[in-house]
């Protein structure tokens, strides 16, 4: 079966071109996050990494992150040894902007490999294709295009190391699976909202026997001393020397606001569009407006939001809708078991706290979008339920990368990945076995036929017609068409996860 | 647009020389470009092609524009960039008859009218926006970041205005003309906009290339669709949107007069399977050999001088105060055409600049002399190419004569622009819709030296890009051929990584070292081209055939789609 054209490496090598075209595009302030904690890593010694606050942007990820910036600054130096000093707020000498976007590109084929093997494992010549295909939409996925290249993170080989642990779940290989998921929590602790389906599947595959009540107690002490000692690896310094409440302090910073100061599109953005809705309806129907919360959803940073006219939302609320729905796709997979199963509950995991969650940013949508990808092609209604989210997911992410010069590239690179993955998810994609749950492919036709003009709106026509005012209006309109799409589709694929 | 009658009266050529399809043998080992284009043969897949291709085409023509464009930040002149936003300036806010005359020391215009038009139109829109872009004087020299954004839009809307749709419509005829499967009509396609010269200098650098070269484009296809009058309106319109498009005119002249003109029975005659246009109409006779289609000869002409005059129209009716309207001819045609420079400005990689590394031209003869000997040996270049498509004007003949006439400017003739090296190249590329071989990719692939200052990210990556998506390190068969490609790429190689490490020494003592290398390397291998266009034309023309007869030819078929598999 070598005579899948194009092959994979040459998407690749397609792909790179471009991204390396791209090095002198706009990048956010995450690229000075990342210069900084380069900078931090090199120039001082491990004991000082937590507390170092020089820049605002201090280093706010899990120790693993934090040596692997210190080896990317071990070639840092060879580039430009400006970008090392703690002190250069904002340095971005074409050297240091090469030397990271280029870390970007290489660190990717940890990605790479991932996909391939997600390729390789596959049994019959069928599978294979489907798998080819999904590897191809992941690989050039606008996502990490977006992300990664233009606005500058390194999601790339994180997905790649989650990929890698999916596939081993898929394989069976649960010790192993386990390890590299508890390697990634020690590079991101984002991934903490899916940890409860691993504990779940590891749990009842690995550490139960067939029966419930038959504990395999040889597995489970070497899947206790594997991540204990992964974790002792990564935390056992800061331990030593008394720094972990200063670290978990950095890692976890409870004193935002429910929303972020664009929307991420989910529950709570919905909730808060239909506040603003509600404030213009409210004399009506003789509704109380808060007034000091007038201006706090759509000006406030990363401050509190406050509604107007609905109940403000306490966190304990949106940790308490995400446990229910994570509890009841965990009680499932406990149930039954099964490796697709338990790809279907991760996602769930990523679907819930994106949806539910306390201070969600849009980039956290790759953790539903990922393993989704994975299942998507297993049948028409699983596809149903994805299009919808991959749409969303890629239109949310448009806001990152706001300025002019990146619309064009942006808006014409998700619209061919649309087109021509969809088109080919079509040719492949087995018949359902049982008939739709509902009218979900109408609500996708209208949905989709709704996003055209949307953009075109928010990206161009607002801006012709209001100039800098009502900044607030394109972003509060993306986000809730976003969400909506987002909802639609975990409510689909929660469905079809219970009742299959 | 044209119905496909001709199509259908066209009968496919019974002997093939070269392997020219692509489509029957995948999954074999094609270059990387056809693979891409490979999951759209399907009935489901295949009405995203044309989508596919044109929007991949966009995103990395657009992802060059991230790089710096001529003159970027570099008073006190700047560049190329703002001499294209300076007319925008001066055409919205001055009179038309001042518009040749107004401060010609800071970028005064000196492109035909119909870049002067689209500057207005380009600077109205762009007014609508901020005025401040195109202020009158007060903008000269203005840089900000949504000008910028709003200038390399007018190039991507330019572009996909017109050259874009141009090489869709122009394949499509010549695919037809030479029977060329639909497939490889895409795979051409997708090697036309993959190529990176014009990308690098309109996108990057930042010039309108591409308007002058679609309206020359449209004009070649409507010539394939037997629209001759259009076909020769267009090219007009290519004409005066810049001087450069006189390159591929003598070629279009040759083919129009040749069309026009028929001897009575040797050669070719009317009967000719490819001509569809001797539709009756007034026909002179003379002697029984010569026979003059005198009807369409005036409609051409009437068209090529009224178009033109309609173009220039509005500099003589709107002449102004100060000047005449035959001043105001005058002055267009003077900025236009400098003669009065030398015969080279920079160097560039043709005849006058290679070899006056020997022989100091400037030294030992008159500019006018010089001005002479460069007629005379342009003259000589195009001539063969020109005969060929005046005796035989066969459709298939069209872009290879086109191509061959402009190297043959290119080479010889006088101030000459480096970047004119496109005129060339894009001709010669259009070829690829007539069917690909290893021979043709290969030649087509050759890549010129075009790197711009500051755009050296853009131009390694795509020049690389290029070579891998066409397997240019796959050589053409024959032995020379062989060695030509290698040496050139060698060469080319070998210059850049020693410019780039090289220093001192003997760079010291010769500044200009890695410029008179450049220049000696790509004269070498465009006069190899130049010889190129010339066999490969003389060979579609059949005027080969009787050196070859010896050779069967379903044999050598048979044995190039071995060596092709």
């Amino acid at each position: 079966m070598d005579s899948e054209h194009p092959t994979f490496n040459q998407c690749l090598v397609l792909a790179t071109a471009l991204k390396l075209l791209l090095i002198p595009a706009y990048r956010s302030t995450d690229f000075e996050v990342h210069r900084n904690w380069l900078a931090i890593t090199h120039s001082l010694h491990p004991s000082k990494w937590y507390l170092e606050d020089t820049s605002e942007w201090t280093l706010d990820y899990p120790p693993f992150f934090a040596v692997f910036e210190w080896v990317l600054s071990q070639f840092a130096q060879f580039f430009d040894t400006g970008m090392l000093e703690v002190k250069n707020l904002n340095y971005g000498s074409v050297e240091t902007v090469y030397f990271q976007r280029l870390s970007v590109i290489v660190s990717e084929l940890v990605l790479v490999l991932s996909l391939r093997r997600f390729i390789n494992i596959q049994s019959t010549p069928q599978a294979k294709k489907v798998a080819n295909i999904i590897s191809l939409s992941l690989l050039l996925s606008p996502a990490f295009l977006i992300i990664d290249h233009i606005h500058f993170q390194y999601n790339g080989m994180m997905f790649g190391i989650l990929i890698f642990s999916l596939t081993d779940a898929l394989n069976d290989n649960l010790l192993r699976s386990g390890i590299l998921f508890a390697i990634l929590l020690c590079f991101k602790h984002i991934y903490l909202y899916i940890a409860p389906a691993y504990f779940a599947y590891l749990l009842r595959r690995y550490c139960l026997g067939e029966n419930i009540w038959d504990i395999q107690f040889a597995n489970c002490i070497k899947l206790g001393v594997s991540i204990v000692s992964i974790f002792g690896v990564a935390f056992g310094y800061f331990a030593a020397i008394g720094q972990i409440p200063q670290l978990l302090s950095r890692l976890f910073p409870f004193s935002r606001g429910l929303c972020h100061a664009y929307w991420a599109p989910n529950a709570w953005a919905l909730y808060a569009f239909m506040d603003r809705v509600l404030i213009h309806a409210a004399p009506r129907l003789n509704l109380n407006i808060d007034t000091a919360s007038l201006g706090s959803a759509t000006r406030g940073l990363v401050g509190d939001t406050s509604f107007a006219v609905l109940p403000n939302i306490p966190p304990r609320v949106t940790f308490l809708l995400t446990l229910v729905v994570q509890l009841v796709c965990l009680v499932k997979l406990f149930l039954q078991p099964s490796p697709m199963r338990f790809i279907g509950a991760v996602t769930l995991c990523g679907f819930a706290s994106f949806m539910f969650g306390w201070h969600v940013h849009e980039k956290a949508i790759l953790l539903p979008l990922v393993p989704f990808s994975l299942l998507a092609l297993q049948d028409r209604r699983y596809l149903g339920a994805f299009r919808p989210l991959a749409v969303a997911g890629h239109i949310s992410l448009f806001p990152l990368v706001f300025k002019a010069a990146e619309f064009p590239i942006k808006s014409a690179y998700t619209i061919l990945w649309i087109m021509v993955f969809f088109m080919s998810f079509d040719t492949v994609v087995p018949v359902a076995k049982s008939q739709r749950v509902f009218l979900f492919d109408r609500f996708e036709i209208v949905y989709m036929t709704v996003g055209v003009p949307l953009i075109l709106y928010t990206e161009l026509f607002h801006y012709a017609i209001f100039g800098s005012r009502l900044e607030f209006l394109p972003l509060m309109f993306t986000s809730a068409y976003c969400a909506l799409g987002i909802l639609g589709s975990f409510l689909g694929f929660f469905t079809l996860y219970l009742t299959s | 647009m044209a119905p496909p009658s001709s199509a259908t009266a066209h009968k496919p050529r019974k002997r093939k020389r070269h392997v020219r399809s692509y489509s029957m043998q995948l999954p074999s080992k094609p270059f990387p470009l056809a693979s891409f284009l490979h999951p759209f043969r399907t009935s489901s897949m295949k009405r995203l092609v044309l989508p596919t291709v044109l929007i991949s085409a966009f995103i990395f023509r657009w992802a060059v524009t991230y790089g710096p464009y001529s003159g970027e930040h570099a008073p006190p002149m700047f560049g190329d960039f703002e001499a294209q936003r300076h007319w925008m300036e001066i055409t919205i806010h001055l009179p038309i008859s001042k518009w040749y005359w107004y401060d010609l020391q800071w970028w005064g215009l000196d492109y035909p009218p119909l870049t002067a038009y689209h500057s207005w139109l380009c600077g109205k829109i762009g007014s609508i926006v901020d005025k401040s872009w195109f202020a009158l004087d007060a903008s000269r020299g203005y840089e900000s970041y949504n000008q910028r954004v709003f200038m390399r839009a007018t190039v991507a809307v330019s572009d996909y205005l017109i050259y874009i749709p141009s090489i869709v419509i122009f394949t499509k005829w010549y695919s037809r003309t030479t029977g060329t499967d639909k497939y490889d009509r895409y795979i051409a396609l997708a090697t036309l906009l993959a190529s990176p010269g014009l990308i690098i200098i309109d996108y990057g650098h930042f010039q309108y290339n591409s308007v002058m070269l679609g309206f020359a484009i449209l004009a070649f296809a409507s010539f394939l669709a037997d629209r001759l009058l259009w076909g020769s309106l267009l090219f007009v319109m290519a004409l005066s949107f810049k001087q450069m498009g006189l390159y591929y005119a003598p070629a279009v002249f040759a083919y129009l007069l040749g069309l026009c003109v028929s001897f009575g029975n040797g050669g070719r005659g009317a009967g000719d399977d490819e001509e569809g246009s001797s539709n009756g109409g007034i026909k002179i006779n003379i002697g029984g050999l010569l026979k003059v289609d005198v009807q369409t000869l005036a409609l051409l002409g009437i068209t090529v001088v009224s178009t033109f005059g309609i173009m220039v129209a509005p500099f003589a009716v709107f002449h102004g105060e100060e000047h005449s309207a035959v001043e105001q001819l005058g002055q267009m045609v003077h900025r236009v055409f400098p003669f009065a420079r030398g015969l080279w400005e920079d160097k560039v990689a043709n005849f006058w600049c290679a070899t006056n590394i020997v022989f100091k031209y400037r030294e030992k003869l008159s500019t006018a002399a010089l001005q002479k000997i460069s007629l005379g040996l342009t003259v000589l270049a195009i001539l063969p190419f020109c005969l060929l498509l005046f005796l035989r004007p066969k459709k298939r003949l069209l872009p290879w004569g086109v191509a061959g006439c402009a190297w043959g400017f290119f080479l010889f003739s006088f101030q000459v622009h480096e970047k004119s090296v496109l005129l060339p190249m894009v001709a010669m590329t259009l070829v690829v819709a007539g069917g690909l071989d290893r021979d043709l990719l290969s030649w087509i692939g050759m890549w010129p030296l075009l790197r711009r200052e500051g755009l050296g990210l853009q131009y390694t990556v795509l020049t690389a890009l290029w070579s891998w998506l066409l397997s240019l390190h796959e050589l053409p068969a024959s032995i020379f051929a062989k060695a030509l490609h290698l040496g050139v790429y060698a060469g080319a190689i070998t210059l850049h990584i020693a410019e780039l490490t090289v220093k001192g020494g003997v760079v010291e003592r010769f500044p200009d070292i890695w410029v008179v290398g450049n220049v000696i390397l790509c004269f070498g291998a465009f006069s190899c081209m130049y010889l190129w266009v010339l066999y490969r034309m003389a060979e579609e023309a059949g005027l080969l055939d009787d050196f070859v007869i010896q050779q069967p030819s379903e044999e050598g078929e048979k044995q190039r789609l071995k060596k092709v598999e």
